[in-house]
């Protein structure tokens, strides 16, 4: 007797293990595309209006657009060109004479899950949950967006007025077209109603009913790996979207404990697009022969769209009174270093992009007069430059103890980004040695990210005198929101502030020239704008770029599929990991390699 | 004492391990002699230089040249250029592309380039052709190309008016004694992560590594000596509570307390000298123990109690009758609190909680550094293989050191 019962608990134990693994390993290879360095941690919740879903797959606003996978957004943005292409919504949206409302229709072929169509009511209702609600579309565009309202199938968005009676800012506008995603009228009432209108559970419901318009839905989720699948009654089949439906049936994410995990896997074949930085990225070809490839063939490999940035503690005197000692440290870094170093070169140098507010693409490069601001620029390692401003600023080593005083103290800073940062790690490495050059004393500190986001976001916090943050990489209110993060006063004083200006920095002068800039039209006018606020941040140095870098790593494994974007091909699809904004495109072309 | 010593020297481990540890120390002192500056100074602009011969290329460009005709020279260029699978790669590329090899022998190396520059075209997208693979052709074609370039390459530089006036020549049997360039930087073990002289860095932090390891040792080693001595010798209430504060210590996993303590004291404060009181601090025990029980076997010999008849002081008593009964067991604790000292530093910065970074270089943070960069899937096998090599050559050499000295000292092990 007692042998039988063991005998069926080890047949109902290995029953239970075939079953688990068929369950996961169900996935048929060709048929699925998996990525890596997207989603870490098990999904909370697939509700598009709530908070906190750590659901990457289906529910992310990238700096390259929103990623549309399950939720569709108005319109899709292309980075490496700055246009917009309708999605949910006809290519036909357009301002009124004063730029104060927009109007736009939406497709008539577009449908929810549930078969009924998507309405102009459907992206009132979005916004107004949202403001209702305080989500991430509410609390980010209601200082700029008034209402919307629903006209048959034509949506008005008026824009909020200033004193004057001008829009306060016509680029936010723009950002909500391709950075909100829509969700259902009736499927927010739902929510609405069976958590009694309280925001709070709101926010927090799980949606598991969720109703969507994109080409993929929910399939398999826990905390191995999540899976959506191709919906094939997606109504973007019609002629007047796609004609076709996209061709992977699986979007699989496996899950991985850390980058060099998901690292092997793209080398090994398991994954096919890879979101992570892989330094050396050329030897995965080069070296290994291995079939990858990145966007372009040869450094930098990616479109770099940000710059990660060292930020001055305006709170620490020393460096809040002294504009020549913050530029004479940035101007003592040794960028190249820091560029092959910690970005293994996928970032172009300072001295092939000198400087400036703007990112290296051609369409904000073009935006400021390089000539005008030549003089102020550095390409770094210009020790002698640093240390003759030093001198002439009165900042000297009055003890001969080999480091410069101010006010009769050691100058002595620490330059901080979160432990484990490895790429930031190095480059406040480097910038400690710059210290070092000039008679500074920088340490390098790295505290748990934990621990380093609650600081940084603190408007008075004195620990961090130099640390490292990104500012935002690319949308249609950029290069505007990226230098009112370099010098915006809208950010200062802000409580857990995540949005700009972390090192409180103010200037009543660049503020004022930050607000003519939303509502100037005229190309010279705006050249003229952003080239008064260049110089202004290259003589006050507020902060300084460290290098450029994209915003979304794209390396793929063509062991199973290919066609994927490449900078060469002729079809203007951006690197965008195949998900976000116009990126989504590329699923719609994939092949399966032959053979 | 000249005695004590020429018996420990008989003693073969305790010499073996006893010549590498002075090897190391040797070259601590030499190297830096030979080879000065900032260990940590970033030569190199890019991650992990590999190990070899750097030869600058403009003073080579610039030193005089010999001729030498060398017979196999071509074939060497070529096989750089072109490998065996590069060949059969191009042939895979005309048959992709339908170009008609009827004939061709892949060996015959103009034949076959003359077929590849006849047929290909980078703008040609073979159906079922990955863009890796066509990222590889490209490659593989200006490889080709610089096979059938001149045989000279011509020195440029910009002149009067910006156009480019000719400096100099390099025809392909041009050498250049490596004697006479300006500049040769030998790397033995290339650079790591920062563009570091790798063995300048090992021998800086083995140095560092040793002082960690001694302080700590010095530390753990008076603090459980000191215990020990009082406990076994005063006994009583006094060996109750130094026993209680001992047991306690020795239950919690002395390495768990280590990153506890260091992980609490942050980044800030932790120096070389303050990890090393640190691992001193929490590796104390065993030394206070051992002590200990050596000290109850001895406090009733005769000498001991005659000494206190004669009424010497607490102090002098342990000092002159105890201590030297000891002193060869001390010794050889010292030794393995050392050798724990450097593997407990490594261990910790391994975890991210060594000294901090930018001051000094230790064996631990260039493994840390290593680790954080990949090295170990990447292939850079010189940014970690000699640290680790370096660490478990000190501790070898301590270890053996330790086991000689037992052999002599130890009544039991005694031949």
């Amino acid at each position: 007797m007692k042998k039988l019962l063991c005998l069926a608990i080890a047949l109902m134990l290995a029953l239970t293990a075939i079953g688990a693994l068929a369950e996961t390993t169900d996935l048929p290879r060709n048929e699925t595309l998996y990525f890596a360095g997207q989603q870490w941690g098990s999904v909370n919740s697939w509700n598009i209006i709530g908070t906190n879903q750590n659901n990457s797959m289906a529910i992310a606003g990238n700096a390259g657009g929103y990623r549309t996978l399950m939720f569709e957004t108005l319109y899709m943005y292309n980075f490496l060109n700055g246009e917009l292409i309708g999605l949910l919504a006809n290519d036909d949206y357009a301002w009124n004479e004063d730029m104060t409302q927009l109007t736009l229709t939406i497709k008539d072929a577009a449908k929810w899950s549930d078969g009924t169509p998507v309405t102009a009511a459907d992206v009132q209702r979005t916004f107004d949950i949202g403001v209702e609600i305080g989500n991430g579309t509410g609390t980010g565009l209601k200082g700029y967006i008034e209402s919307i309202e629903a006209d048959g199938n034509k949506v008005i968005i008026n824009a909020k007025l200033n004193d004057e009676g001008k829009p306060v800012n016509p680029l936010k506008i723009m950002d909500f077209l391709t950075g909100t995603p829509i969700a259902q009228a009736a499927w927010i009432d739902t929510v609405v109603e069976r958590n009694n209108g309280d925001a709070v559970s709101i926010l927090n419901d799980a949606g598991e009913d969720v109703v969507w318009s994109g080409p993929y839905t929910k399939y398999f989720a826990d905390d191995q790996k999540v899976v959506l699948i191709r919906d094939d009654n997606y109504w973007g089949q019609d002629e007047s979207m796609w004609g076709k439906l996209p061709v992977p049936k699986y979007i699989a994410h496996a899950i991985y404990a850390d980058n060099p995990a998901g690292e092997n896997a793209l080398k090994a074949g398991e994954v096919d697009v890879c979101q992570q930085f892989i330094g050396n990225v050329q030897n995965l070809w080069l070296e290994d022969g291995l079939p990858i490839s990145t966007f372009y063939e040869e450094a930098p490999y990616g479109v770099c769209l940000t710059m990660p940035t060292a930020w001055y503690n305006f709170n620490i005197p020393v460096l809040a009174e002294n504009p020549a000692l913050r530029k004479a440290i940035a101007m003592a870094v040794d960028y190249d270093t820091i560029i092959a170093n910690a970005m293994t070169n996928q970032s172009p140098s300072f001295s092939d992009v000198p400087r400036s507010l703007m990112n290296p693409t051609e369409g904000e490069q073009a935006l400021y007069d390089h000539e005008a601001v030549a003089d102020l620029q550095w390409a770094g390692m210009d020790i002698d430059g640093a240390n003759a401003l030093l001198d002439e600023a009165g900042l000297v080593d009055t003890d001969n103890d080999g480091w410069r005083e101010y006010n009769g103290e050691k100058i002595s800073l620490n330059a901080v980004c979160p432990n484990g940062w490895t790429d930031w790690q190095a480059s406040m490495e480097v910038v400690a040695a710059a210290g070092k050059n000039i008679g500074i004393e920088i340490t390098t500190l790295y505290p748990e990210w934990d621990i380093y986001q609650t600081v940084f976001t603190n408007p008075s916090q004195t620990d961090y005198a130099i640390f490292m943050w990104s500012p935002d990489a690319a949308a249609p209110s950029n290069p505007w929101q990226r230098v009112n993060q370099f010098m915006g006063g809208e950010f200062v004083g802000v409580e857990n502030n995540w949005s700009g200006n972390w090192g409180q920095y103010v200037n009543p002068e660049a503020d004022e020239l930050l607000k003519k800039i939303p509502l100037t039209t005229d190309a010279e006018e705006l050249k003229a704008l952003y080239t008064e606020l260049t110089k202004i941040y290259l003589t006050e140095v507020p902060s300084f770029s460290l290098m450029y870098r994209p915003s979304l790593f794209h390396a793929v494994n063509e062991s199973v599929w290919t066609n994927f974007p490449a900078g060469d091909d002729g079809r203007n699809i951006p690197p965008a990991d195949c998900t976000d904004g116009y990126g989504i495109r590329a699923l719609y072309e994939l092949e399966l390699v032959e053979g | 004492m000249k005695n004590t010593l020429r018996q420990v020297f008989h003693s073969s481990k305790f010499l073996v391990g006893f010549i590498i540890f002075v090897a190391i120390l040797l070259t601590m002192f030499i190297y830096p002699l030979i080879n000065p500056g900032n260990p940590l100074e970033m030569i190199g602009v890019g991650t992990f230089a590999r190990p070899g011969t750097y030869v600058s290329l403009y003073d080579a460009a610039k030193t005089p040249t010999e001729t030498l005709r060398l017979a196999d020279a071509d074939d060497k260029r070529l096989a750089k250029q072109l490998s065996d699978e590069d060949r059969v790669a191009m042939v895979e590329w005309f048959s992709a592309t339908g170009v008609d090899i009827e004939g061709l022998d892949i060996s015959d190396t103009d034949a076959l380039l003359e077929l590849w520059r006849a047929n290909y075209d980078p703008a040609v997208k073979p159906k079922g052709m990955t863009q890796a693979k066509r990222n590889y052709y490209k490659r593989l074609d200006a490889a080709i190309k610089e096979v059938g370039a001149a045989d000279t390459l011509i020195i440029a530089d910009t002149g009067e008016g910006g156009a480019l006036e000719k400096q100099g020549a390099i025809t392909k049997t041009d050498y250049v004694n490596v004697g006479q360039v300006a500049n040769v930087k030998i790397l033995p073990l290339g650079t790591d992560n920062f563009g570091r002289d790798v063995l300048k860095e090992l021998v800086s932090a083995a140095g560092t590594s040793i002082v960690i390891g001694l302080l700590a040792g010095l530390v753990a080693t008076l603090i459980g000596l000191s215990l020990g001595l009082l406990s076994g010798y005063v006994g009583g209430i006094c060996d109750d509570i130094i026993m209680f504060i001992t047991n306690i210590f020795t239950v919690i996993p002395g390495f768990v307390l280590l990153i506890l303590i260091s992980y609490s004291i942050g980044q800030e404060q932790r120096g070389a000298a303050v990890v090393a009181l640190v691992i001193g601090l929490t590796s104390w025990t065993w030394t206070c123990r051992s002590v200990r029980s050596q000290v109850i076997s001895l406090r009733n010999r005769d000498h001991v109690n005659l000494s206190k008849l004669s009424g010497h002081s607490l102090f002098r008593i342990i000092l002159t009758d105890i201590l030297p009964y000891i002193a060869s067991y001390v010794v050889m604790a010292f030794i393995l609190q050392v050798s724990s000292g450097i593997l407990a530093e490594a261990q910790l910065s391994l975890l991210g909680l060594g000294p901090k970074t930018t001051e000094v270089p230790t064996l631990g943070l260039m493994m840390n550094w290593a680790m954080l960069y990949s090295a170990h899937t990447n292939g850079s096998w010189w940014a970690y293989f000699p640290v680790i090599l370096t660490i478990t050559l000190i501790s070898f050499s301590l270890n053996l050191m330790n086991t000689g000295l037992d052999q002599v000292f130890n009544p039991t092990l005694r031949d």
